[in-house]
C-alpha cells in the first residue's frame, strides 16, 4: 500500500519532469505478482463483471476491448466484446482482440486458462479485493497500469472517504442483530471475513453469523430461527422475487418478521466489490436505521 | 486376414484426419485454410501463428488422444468384465481422480498440480479395487465390478461432500472439472504416445482377447493365462483411463458408446476393434470438442454435452439397424 504511493509519487514526478519518454509501469496483483508493462496498457481485457466496472472507475474504460458475460455497468459496458462466461472463456476471441493487459479475477477464472495466457508472455493482473480498502487500492493499481493515475487515485480517494464519513455516522450507532441472506436454495450467508460482514459491521450491525469459519456458510433455517436476527437482508434474487424474503414471515416468533424488518437490497450493489458499494453501503446502514427506528 | 482390418481402418484413418483438419481450421476467429496451411509450413502472422500453434493444434490433438484412450479403455473394460455397460469409469477411476483434482483445488494448488493430484487419484483408486477385488477369496471378473461399482459410489460421496464444504466461489472451476473439457489440456503428446503404445502391446493379444470375451473357461481349455492375461488389461485401462481423466477431466460417454457402435459395424474381432476405438473415439471427441467452441461462440459448451448429443442418435440408429 504504502510502497504504491511511493511508486505513484515517484512516477508523478517522473512525469513532470521529462515528458516524453513512455516510462514502464508496475504494480503487485493480489498474488503478489509483481506486473510491469513497458508502457501503460492500452487495450485491457477485464476478466470479471467487477474488473470491469474496477477498470471504469479507474478511469480506463476508453481503454477497454474485452469484458466477459454480465459485464452490465457501466452501461457502456454492455457494447464491449465479450468473450464468453468468466469460467469458460473464448480464448480465440480474447487473443484476436490483442489486449495489452488482462485483469484476472484470482477465485473466479479457472487458473488453467490464466495460465496459458501467461504462459504466452500475456501480462495477467489477478484481482480479488476482500475489503473496503481492497477496493480503493485496486483501482488504484490498475489505473497505474493504465496510466489513469490522476482519475484513478480521485476516484479511490472519493471512496475511501465515502465509507469513512459513513464509517463515522454509524459508529456509535445501537448494535442490530442482522441476517445477510446470499442464496434462498440452499440458504447461505456471509461471516466476519466478507466484505459484506464488514459492510454489516460498518453500519453498526452484528453479523449472527459472523463468527462461522467459512467465508460463505451454507446454513439451515433452523439456524437463522434460533439466532433470531432482528433484520433480515437479502440480495441475490431480482426484485420479484420476494419468496426469499416472505418465507420467513411463517417463522412469526421470529424478530426481524415480527418488527417487518425484511428488507430487498440490491445486489449488484452490494455482491460486487465495485465503488458502487458505496451506495450499497448506504443503503444498507438506512435499513438498519430502519431497524432501529422500529423498536419502540 | 489383412484386408478386411486394412480396409475399415484405413477410412476410419482418413475420417480421423479430416476431423483434425477441420478442428484446425475452424474456431470463432476465422482463418482461411489458405493461411492454416501457410502458418503450419512455419510463415503466417503473429496472431494466426499464436491461435493456431498455441490454442488449435494442442486443442485438437489433445481431444484426439482424450478420445481414443477412453474408447480403448471403454472397449478393454467390456472385455475385461464381460459386461456390455462396461465403462473406462466403471471401476470408480474417474471418482478417485476427480477427489484427487478437487483436494489439489480446494489446497488452492493450480495447474499442473491439479493434474498430478489427479493422476495419483485414479492410480490410487485402481490399486484399491485391484486391491479389494483380489481379497482372501477367489478372484473374478463379477467380483472385481462388484467391488468397483461400490468404491466408485463411495467417491462420489466423497465428491458431494467436498463441493458441500468448498468455498461457493471454488465452486464453478470444480463442477467444470468434473464435467471435463478439453480446453485446458496442453500437452498431448504423453497422451498420444500411450494410446500407440497401448495399441501395440494389446493388437497382437487380440486372439486371445477375442477368446476371453466369449468367457474365461473356454479361453483357459484354449490354452490361455487367463488371469495374467486379465490383469494386465485391466492395468493397461487403468493407465489408458488415469491419462484421458488427467488430460480433460472426466468426460462421459465416449469410453460407453464408440466401442459398441464400432461392434455393430464391424464385428466384434478385438483385433480390428481396439485400433478402430483409438480412430473413431479421437474423431469423435475432437468433432465434439470443436462444435463445443464454435456453436454459440464466446460461450464455450461443455464437451460431454456434444458427445452425447451426437453419440446417442447414432448409436441408437445403428442398434435400430442391426436387428
Amino acid at each position: 500500500m504504502i510502497k504504491l504511493k511511493v511508486l505513484a509519487v515517484m512516477l508523478g514526478w517522473m512525469l513532470l519532469v521529462p515528458p516524453g519518454l513512455a516510462a514502464p509501469v508496475c504494480a503487485t496483483d493480489d498474488l503478489e505478482v509483481e506486473v510491469c508493462l513497458d508502457h501503460p496498457a492500452k487495450r485491457i481485457a477485464a476478466l470479471s463483471p467487477g474488473a470491469t466496472e474496477l477498470v471504469w472507475a479507474a478511469g480506463a474504460g476508453d481503454q477497454v476491448v474485452a469484458v466477459v458475460a454480465f459485464s452490465d455497468y457501466p452501461p457502456a459496458a454492455k457494447n464491449v466484446t465479450s468473450v464468453g462466461s468468466h469460467t469458460r472463456m473464448d480464448m480465440e476471441r480474447l487473443l484476436q482482440l490483442q489486449p495489452d493487459l488482462v485483469i484476472g479475477w484470482v477465485t473466479g477464472n479457472p487458473s488453467e486458462q490464466m495460465a496459458i495466457l501467461k504462459e504466452m508472455g500475456m501480462p495477467v493482473f489477478s484481482i480479488e479485493p476482500r475489503s473496503f480498502e481492497a477496493v480503493s487500492h485496486t483501482i488504484e493499481r490498475i489505473s497505474v497500469l493504465a496510466g489513469t493515475e490522476s482519475a484513478g487515485y480521485t476516484e479511490a480517494e472519493r471512496f475511501r472517504q465515502g465509507i469513512s464519513t459513513l464509517k463515522a455516522q454509524y459508529d456509535s450507532a445501537d448494535p442490530v442483530r442482522v441476517f445477510y441472506q446470499v442464496w434462498d436454495e440452499p440458504l447461505m450467508t456471509v461471516n466476519g471475513e466478507h466484505l459484506i460482514g464488514e459492510m454489516i459491521e460498518l453500519c453498526g450491525g452484528d453479523n449472527v453469523f459472523g463468527s462461522l469459519a467459512r467465508l460463505v456458510p451454507r446454513i439451515s433455517a433452523e439456524a437463522v430461527v434460533a439466532a433470531n436476527p432482528e433484520a433480515i437482508l437479502a440480495g441475490g434474487m431480482g426484485e420479484e422475487n420476494r419468496h426469499w424474503l416472505t418465507r420467513w414471515t411463517a417463522f412469526p416468533t421470529l424478530a426481524a418478521t415480527t418488527q417487518n424488518n425484511l428488507f430487498f437490497i440490491p445486489p449488484s450493489l452490494v455482491q460486487r466489490p465495485t465503488p458502487r458499494m458505496l451506495e450499497g453501503t448506504r443503503l444498507f446502514c438506512e435499513k438498519l436505521e430502519v431497524a432501529r427506528d422500529r423498536r419502540s | 486376414m489383412m484386408r478386411p482390418i486394412a480396409l475399415p481402418l484405413s477410412v476410419l484413418a482418413i475420417a480421423s484426419l479430416l476431423s483434425m483438419i477441420i478442428s484446425v481450421g475452424v474456431g470463432s476467429v476465422a482463418i482461411s485454410p489458405a493461411e492454416v496451411w501457410s502458418v503450419l509450413i512455419g510463415d503466417g502472422s503473429g496472431l494466426q501463428r499464436t491461435l493456431v500453434l498455441e490454442l488449435r493444434l494442442p486443442r485438437t490433438l489433445s481431444a484426439f488422444a482424450t478420445g481414443g484412450l477412453l474408447a480403448v479403455a471403454g472397449a478393454l473394460m467390456q472385455v475385461l468384465l464381460r459386461n456390455p455397460l462396461a465403462d473406462p469409469y466403471v471401476l470408480g477411476l474417474s471418482g478417485g481422480a476427480a477427489v484427487g483434482a478437487l483436494f489439489a483445488m480446494l489446497a488452492g494448488l493450480g495447474g499442473a498440480l491439479v493434474s498430478g493430484s489427479a493422476f495419483a487419484g485414479a492410480m490410487l483408486a485402481t490399486v484399491m479395487v485391484f486391491g479389494l477385488a483380489h481379497g482372501t477369496g477367489s478372484w473374478s471378473p463379477s467380483r472385481l465390478l462388484l467391488t468397483g461399482v461400490v468404491v466408485a459410489a463411495g467417491w462420489g460421496a466423497v465428491i458431494t461432500l467436498m463441493l458441500a464444504i468448498s468455498p461457493a466461489r471454488e465452486l464453478p472451476g470444480m463442477l467444470y472439472w468434473l464435467m471435463g473439457d478439453v480446453s485446458y489440456a496442453r500437452a498431448p503428446w504423453a497422451g498420444l504416445g500411450l494410446l500407440a503404445l497401448v495399441c501395440l502391446i494389446v493388437i497382437p493379444l487380440g486372439r486371445s482377447l477375442n477368446v476371453l470375451a466369449r468367457g474365461p473357461m473356454q479361453a483357459a481349455a484354449l490354452g490361455i493365462s487367463v488371469r495374467p492375461l486379465e490383469w494386465l488389461i485391466y492395468v493397461l485401462a487403468s493407465l489408458l483411463t488415469a491419462t484421458a481423466v488427467t488430460m480433460a477431466g472426466s468426460i462421459g460417454f465416449v469410453g460407453l458408446i464408440v466401442p459398441h457402435m464400432l461392434r455393430l459395424v464391424l464385428g466384434n474381432d478385438q483385433r480390428l476393434i481396439l485400433p478402430a476405438c483409438a480412430l473413431a473415439g479421437g474423431t469423435l471427441l475432437v468433432l465434439a470438442d470443436t462444435l463445443a467452441r464454435t456453436v454459440i461462440a464466446p460461450e464455450q459448451l461443455p464437451v460431454g454435452v456434444i458427445t452425447a448429443l451426437l453419440g446417442v442418435p447414432t448409436f441408437l440408429y445403428l442398434l435400430h439397424r442391426s436387428r
